[in-house]
């Protein structure tokens, strides 16, 4: 089985690690696939404003660059550790209202998404770069300082045809209700800080290639879930 | 109010001169480490090939034994750096208690990734005793191969001289026992910057101090070589199963036994990286313990080895003014001026600028320093015990009430 982490920060966006270090830390635990996801946040509302004028946010002008990087510690990655680094991003629609809000992982991306568009344009162009499409911490979570995002939970029924999988379990919250929709799931750590690496991860039964990865969270055969600690 | 205050100025002094005498026995110990490069390189320039150069003739084959237990920093690193090692013939036997041990995974792409090493993986659940290292390394020792066995703990890196260098003094069969000097590398937060700083000069410090002046063994279980029959003729693991601290005591049994316990001039390094302040507390606290168990009253002599946490008593008794605060000042500066001279000297990668955090990591030292004379419980890999002499253990019984027993636990083990 391979160990999984599919929702990592790094100091491109709101992340305290650098992204080395966070492949590092990563590769020296023994993960064998992992995704980076900075967040790319939408810059209209005021929480928005604010990660763009913090630079809490990939954007379009440094998006070539992010991806680079990633790149290029994917391949260190896969030399010295044999880990995967699968390329991505948070869409994150914040805003007042925490059912209005939403977070969007894109794994394998390839162009940049900007986050205001609507939600089926980037459900679209996420289809249409053949990347896949995590639902983040869909449900109500423990985490004081974290803003609940519901919005997909709550429009569901419209939504969920293009969702691939959703977080069943972030960092240390478990989303019964994926489970009881039976909805595809995977879990991650929501990785902003070291501390993080200790938490809910997927383990998938498949080959370590990124083709073979999205198609075992697509069918959500041989996935699993575990928890992390040391 | 004079002559108390006076009495401090001479005790950090002695103190800073014990100090002094610490960085001078480092200095000593590497001194053997340039003669012996110096040596190498004649060696080299004479045509002598690298992994052939300064191995003893017959070399012996060694088990390596590397005892696992979760994620340490740099752990997948640290294990590379064993297999990597210019020697001909060795063993890497990667020892757990769990299947579900998230090393476990380090270890086994560790054997993919280097599959010409001899390298096996044991998961066995052993309960020979209280000490969860010596359960780890029993079915690891049970199967190695050699004669010559090396204790090398996860979160250790070395070079691919470090069994070239250790194994030399095995050519000695008066020897029974090579430890090694650790340098404390890495530190990303707080905890393992403290954790470093203390490594590097407390510990590496006294170690030398031991090892010099009172020709004391002073063995640092993160990396021990030894031949299985000097383990055996001082009882092997089961001598040791229920003591917190196995390497001293093992090294203490091999000394009466006539044999040497040597301390190697090769530095190994503990790398720390994310170290949170509680770690390091209590990692020092449970040391704090062992060395008051081991060491009785010997134990006070480090607070003269704390000379920042001495002069800082003054200011305490009779509040700062410019006399006490002085006296602060002068032995922190001097302190943090000898620091960083060691770590220039171990060539510790360390910015200059944190080594101004030492005289706050020795107050820290010097307070939790009271620890031990007030608890005798420690709590090791999630296991709490009580520590009896030469640091024995005893089961601490976890309830609600936790505290009667161990007090009741620790008055049986004083009359014991």
């Amino acid at each position: 089985m391979l160990l999984c982490d599919f929702h990592i920060h790094t100091k491109y966006s709101d992340g305290s690690v650098e992204l080395r270090r966070a492949v590092d830390l990563f590769g020296q635990a023994g993960f064998d696939v992992i995704a980076i996801t900075d967040h790319v946040v939408n810059g209209d509302s005021s929480f928005g404003k604010l990660a763009h004028r913090f630079r809490f946010t990939v954007n379009e002008n440094n998006f070539d660059d992010y991806m680079a990087h990633v790149r290029q510690e994917a391949e260190r990655a896969y030399d010295k550790y044999g880990m995967l680094i699968i390329p991505g991003v948070e869409i994150s629609k914040n805003y007042i209202s925490s059912d209005k809000s939403a977070h969007i992982l894109i794994l394998d991306i390839k162009e940049f998404i900007p986050a205001c568009w609507s939600y089926e344009k980037i459900f679209r162009e996420a289809k249409g770069q053949d990347a896949l499409v995590i639902a983040c911490h869909p449900h109500h979570t423990s985490e004081m300082t974290i803003r609940e995002t519901l919005f997909l939970w709550n429009n569901r029924d419209k939504y969920a045809k293009y969702i691939d999988a959703w977080e069943i379990a972030n960092r240390d919250d478990v989303f019964n209700v994926i489970s009881l929709k039976k909805y595809p799931y995977i879990a991650n750590s929501d990785f902003h800080r070291t501390r993080h690496l200790y938490s809910w991860k997927t383990l998938l039964n498949c080959e370590k290639k990124v083709e073979s990865v999205k198609q075992c969270i697509r069918h959500n055969k041989g996935v699993a879930i575990t928890l992390f600690r040391n | 109010m004079e002559t108390v205050f006076i009495i401090f100025v001479l005790i950090t002094i002695a103190g800073l001169a014990a100090y002094g005498l610490q960085i001078w026995a480092i200095r000593k110990k590497l001194q053997e480490r340039r003669t012996g490069e110096e040596e190498r390189e004649r060696g080299l320039s004479q045509g002598a090939s690298p992994a052939s150069f300064s191995l003893p003739v017959p070399f012996p084959g060694i088990s390596i034994l590397k005892p696992l237990k979760g994620i340490d920093d740099n752990l997948f690193d640290n294990l590379a750096s064993i297999c990597m090692q210019d020697y001909p013939m060795y063993e890497i036997i990667f020892g757990l208690q769990d299947y579900n041990d998230p090393a476990y995974k380090v270890a086994k792409k560790i054997k993919e990734k280097y599959p010409e090493k001899d390298i096996t993986i044991i998961v066995e659940r052993c309960n020979a005793g209280l000490n969860p290292k010596i359960n780890n390394l029993v079915p690891s020792y049970n199967v190695s191969k050699y004669e010559a066995i090396l204790i090398s703990d996860s979160n250790v890196l070395v070079g691919r001289n470090y069994l070239q260098e250790i194994v030399k003094h095995l050519q000695d069969p008066g020897v029974g026992l090579v430890s090694n000097l650790i340098q404390g590398t890495g530190g990303r937060t707080l905890g393992s910057v403290f954790e470093n700083l203390h490594l590097n000069s407390f510990i590496m410090g006294s170690v030398c101090f031991l090892d010099r002046f009172l020709k004391m063994p002073c063995v640092v279980g993160k990396s021990m070589l030894m031949r299985k029959r000097d383990l055996e003729a001082v009882g092997g693991f089961p001598a040791v199963k229920d003591v917190l601290a196995e390497d001293y005591l093992i090294g203490k049994k091999i000394k009466e036994t006539g044999k040497k316990v040597v301390l190697s001039h090769y530095m190994v390094r503990n790398v720390n990286h994310y170290w949170g302040i509680r770690k390091f507390l209590n990692r020092h606290i449970r040391w704090g313990k062992l060395r008051w168990r081991i060491g009785g009253f010997r134990y006070f002599s480090e607070l003269i080895g704390n000379p920042v946490f001495l002069s800082s008593i003054p200011m305490f008794l009779w509040g700062p003014s410019k006399i006490t605060a002085s006296l602060l000042v002068a032995s922190s500066c001097i302190k943090i001026m000898g620091d960083l001279y060691i770590g220039r000297i171990i060539r510790a990668p360390m910015r200059s600028l944190l080594y101004f955090l030492s005289p706050v990591k020795d107050m820290i030292i010097g307070i939790i320093w009271f620890v031990p004379i007030l608890s005798n419980t420690v709590v090791w890999r999630g296991n709490r015990y009580i520590i009896g002499k030469d640091s024995f253990l005893l089961p601490c019984k976890e309830t609600g009430w936790s505290w009667t027993y161990r007090l009741t636990d620790a008055i049986k083990a004083r009359f014991a």
